[in-house]
């Protein structure tokens, strides 16, 4: 037994003996998943985009005046080589102080803005890596450091989030999920060749290199507006650094977004708007070929039920890139370019049936600029309580190889997905 | 979005929770008993909170099972009201809060959060007549139709299980999914509807409400057990509320996003 299986039996043990405190309140799921690549022709060391065993914990202790909550998550995953993980997902302190104080401290996920799946102020981490294969909606964001503190008054709340240490988005690594590398240029995973591992480097721990998200918001009319700051790093690896003259490293640009969103109910259905500038701090003229350009995105979507158990959404968003000229001269001939305007539209249609035991639900992304294609459906059965049965996928439909969406495009697949709550 | 319209719809069950000792004194006509059943059915108090249990009982006879805390508000009797909900069970929607702005000109407003993402979110249904986490209610059985919305007729003075009651026919003013007749059993002495009668268009009756138990809380009468049997589809759904405390002093802004994200746990846990 090594030290990290003696921790997670010291865990379980805790967590065996937790209910006897009667104070402590468990719950929590088991489940398996389990998805096949459609496209066995793939760069990538597993034809098993998931085989896996999960068991998720949760904890809560209400004291006086603080609350406790953690979320613990056992996994056995065998798609590749097998092998035994955990991750605390959530762990954190809740306290008030005085009336208008709310203080949230520890790991935690962490979700604002108004987008459906597109996220423009909404600089918390996710994680594609579990998105892309089926996992549950909540895997969809990865948890940070992070202390909030939320403010309460009258006139307008204000919430600001501190991430001491930089949290990226979790992306295929090239193992289960093969992705575009434009050194190659090429679909590339770690089936051809190990030094295709993806896994840039962090921002350094330092004080300065620390995440601050801040929101201010209000109602208007019935309508709650916000305003967002963000101080950080992009989360994504959009920039290459130079580690000598002819090898590049991708890494984590610096980045501002300064956003504006608001959202209420319209025409019996909800309407939201949301915009940002992304500030691409270490490229502010957009003269450097190696880092993302600075842009300005919107978006505005809208949510009807638009018969018994059925509701339909749609989103329009306009990603415009500054310095466009000067980024369109750096691109390599013969690779796809994107325009200086890019447009991506989605739907999402879920329709209840059976009692509303069945939930049948499918989201698409369609970029006509990109000419990309994301397609994700899935159908949910409810047995009992307890017991819930899932199929679904994900397929990628680009015509392009370097494209959000479209450098996906071997990673089709189809999932089942059996869950036991307790 | 399953869960949004499980949490929506059983957030408003809670709309019926409460109920009081009115007595029909001066009900002059079958509108001024629909009103006094329909303020002491979901106007008790001018706030309250109960544990509610809800077991939805499909036609072969299986069960499932949900728990929640539910508050709720009054602003103006008869008038505005808000609502506030804390799942307990199933475990799939443990944690999650549910909040309604419930306005008398009709347009609520809806708003959930999920905590495992850390997600507020407004929800857009207004399909009053679904029914809801495929329960035998549907949305507008248990947010109280206001009593304006149909035409009352008092057919007969009766009695039913031992109780005098009065028997009034309600026909929707406008024509409407939910039902084209009702018939309601009001309890003469104690002002609450004992049993309400659905019928179609066709006049066949296709479900039946029963308060199943009345009990004295803290001097208002409350049905504390309810359920509502679909005679088309079979099943049917029985709701139990416990731990009823009225007049409790819920002040406004626990109504808010603060509180949705921040469950106030001097009355929730």
């Amino acid at each position: 037994m090594n030290v990290k299986t003696l921790f997670l039996a010291g865990l379980l043990l805790i967590a065996a003996a937790a209910p006897m405190q009667a104070q402590v309140r468990i719950d929590g799921f088991l489940q398996g998943l389990y998805g096949g690549r459609l496209d066995n022709n793939n760069p990538t060391e597993t034809e098993y985009t998931a085989s896996e065993t999960r068991m998720q914990l949760r904890a809560e202790h209400f004291g006086e005046n603080v609350e406790f909550f953690g979320r613990l998550d056992f996994l056995y995953d065998g798609a590749l080589e097998p092998e035994y993980d955990w991750e605390l997902r959530e762990g954190y302190l809740k306290f008030r102080l005085g009336n208008s104080f709310d203080f949230k401290v520890g790991r935690q996920v962490l979700t604002w803005g108004t987008g459906d799946l597109i996220f423009i102020n909404d600089v918390f981490a996710k994680d594609y890596r579990s998105f892309f294969v089926g996992r549950d909606d909540q895997y969809l964001k990865a948890p940070q450091n992070a202390m909030r503190i939320e403010y309460y008054n009258p006139l307008a709340n204000l919430t600001v989030v501190w991430s001491p240490r930089y949290e990226p988005n979790r992306l295929p690594t090239g193992r289960r999920l093969s992705y575009y590398n434009p050194m190659i240029p090429g679909i590339v995973g770690t089936g051809m060749n190990e030094m295709f591992y993806f896994e840039p480097p962090l921002p350094e721990a330092k004080f300065k290199n620390s995440e601050i998200a801040t929101r201010l918001s209000r109602s208007v009319a019935g309508f709650n507006t916000s305003l967002y700051f963000y101080h950080g790093f992009y989360k994504n690896p959009v920039g290459m650094q130079m580690i000598n003259d002819s090898t590049g490293m991708p890494y984590y640009p610096a980045l501002n977004v300064y956003g504006a969103s608001i959202r209420g109910a319209v025409m019996g259905g909800v309407l939201w708007m949301e915009g940002g500038y992304l500030d691409s701090r270490d490229d502010p003229d957009g003269d450097n070929p190696l880092v993302q350009n600075s842009s300005v995105t919107g978006m505005v979507g809208f949510e009807r039920q638009i018969a018994t158990n059925l509701t339909v959404n749609g989103q329009w968003q306009v990603d415009y890139m500054l310095d466009y000229d000067m980024f369109d001269m750096q691109q390599p001939a013969g690779a796809f370019v994107r325009s200086e305007v890019r447009h991506t539209v989605t739907s999402r249609v879920t329709r209840l049936m059976m009692d509303e035991n069945l939930t049948l639900s499918g989201f698409v992304f369609f970029s006509p600029s990109d000419e990309d294609v994301y397609f994700r459906f899935s159908g949910s059965y409810k047995y009992s309580d307890e017991l819930t049965l899932a199929v679904g996928g994900n397929v990628f439909a680009g015509e392009h190889p370097n494209t959000d969406f479209g450098q996906f495009q071997q990673n089709d697949n189809l999932y089942l997905k059996m869950t036991y709550g307790f | 979005m399953k869960t949004l319209t499980l949490v929506f719809a059983l957030s408003l069950l809670g709309l019926s929770m409460f109920s009081s000792p009115a007595v029909a004194q001066d009900a002059a006509g079958a509108e001024g008993i629909m009103k006094q059943a329909h303020l002491a059915y979901y106007y008790a108090g001018d706030d309250g909170l109960a544990d509610v249990t809800m077991r939805i009982i499909d036609k072969k006879g299986k069960e499932r099972e949900r728990q929640f805390v539910m508050l709720r508000l009054d602003l103006e009797e008869g008038g505005n009201q808000k609502y506030y909900t804390y799942f307990k069970k199933p475990s799939d929607v443990s944690r999650m809060t549910f909040m309604v702005h419930k306005s008398d000109e009709g347009n609520d407003k809806r708003w959930i959060y999920v905590p495992a993402v850390d997600l507020v979110k407004p929800i857009s249904a207004d399909d009053k007549n679904s029914s809801f986490v495929g329960s035998n209610f549907s949305y507008e059985d248990v947010s109280g139709r206001h009593w304006t919305e149909d035409n009352h007729t008092l057919v007969q003075e009766s009695e039913l299980d031992g109780h005098a009651v009065y028997v009034i026919e309600s026909v929707p003013k406008v024509e409407y999914g939910g039902f084209a007749k009702k018939v309601s059993y009001i309890d003469k002495d104690r002002m609450l509807p004992l049993k309400e009668e659905y019928f179609d268009k066709k006049g066949t009756m296709v479900k039946i409400f029963r308060a199943e138990k009345i009990e004295d809380v803290d001097g208002i009468l409350t049905v504390t057990l309810r359920s509502m049997e679909d005679l088309k589809k079979g099943g049917k759904t029985y709701v139990d509320f416990s731990q009823i405390d009225y007049n409790v002093g819920l002040t406004d802004d626990l109504f808010t996003e603060r509180y949705l994200k921040n469950p106030p746990r001097e009355f929730v846990n």
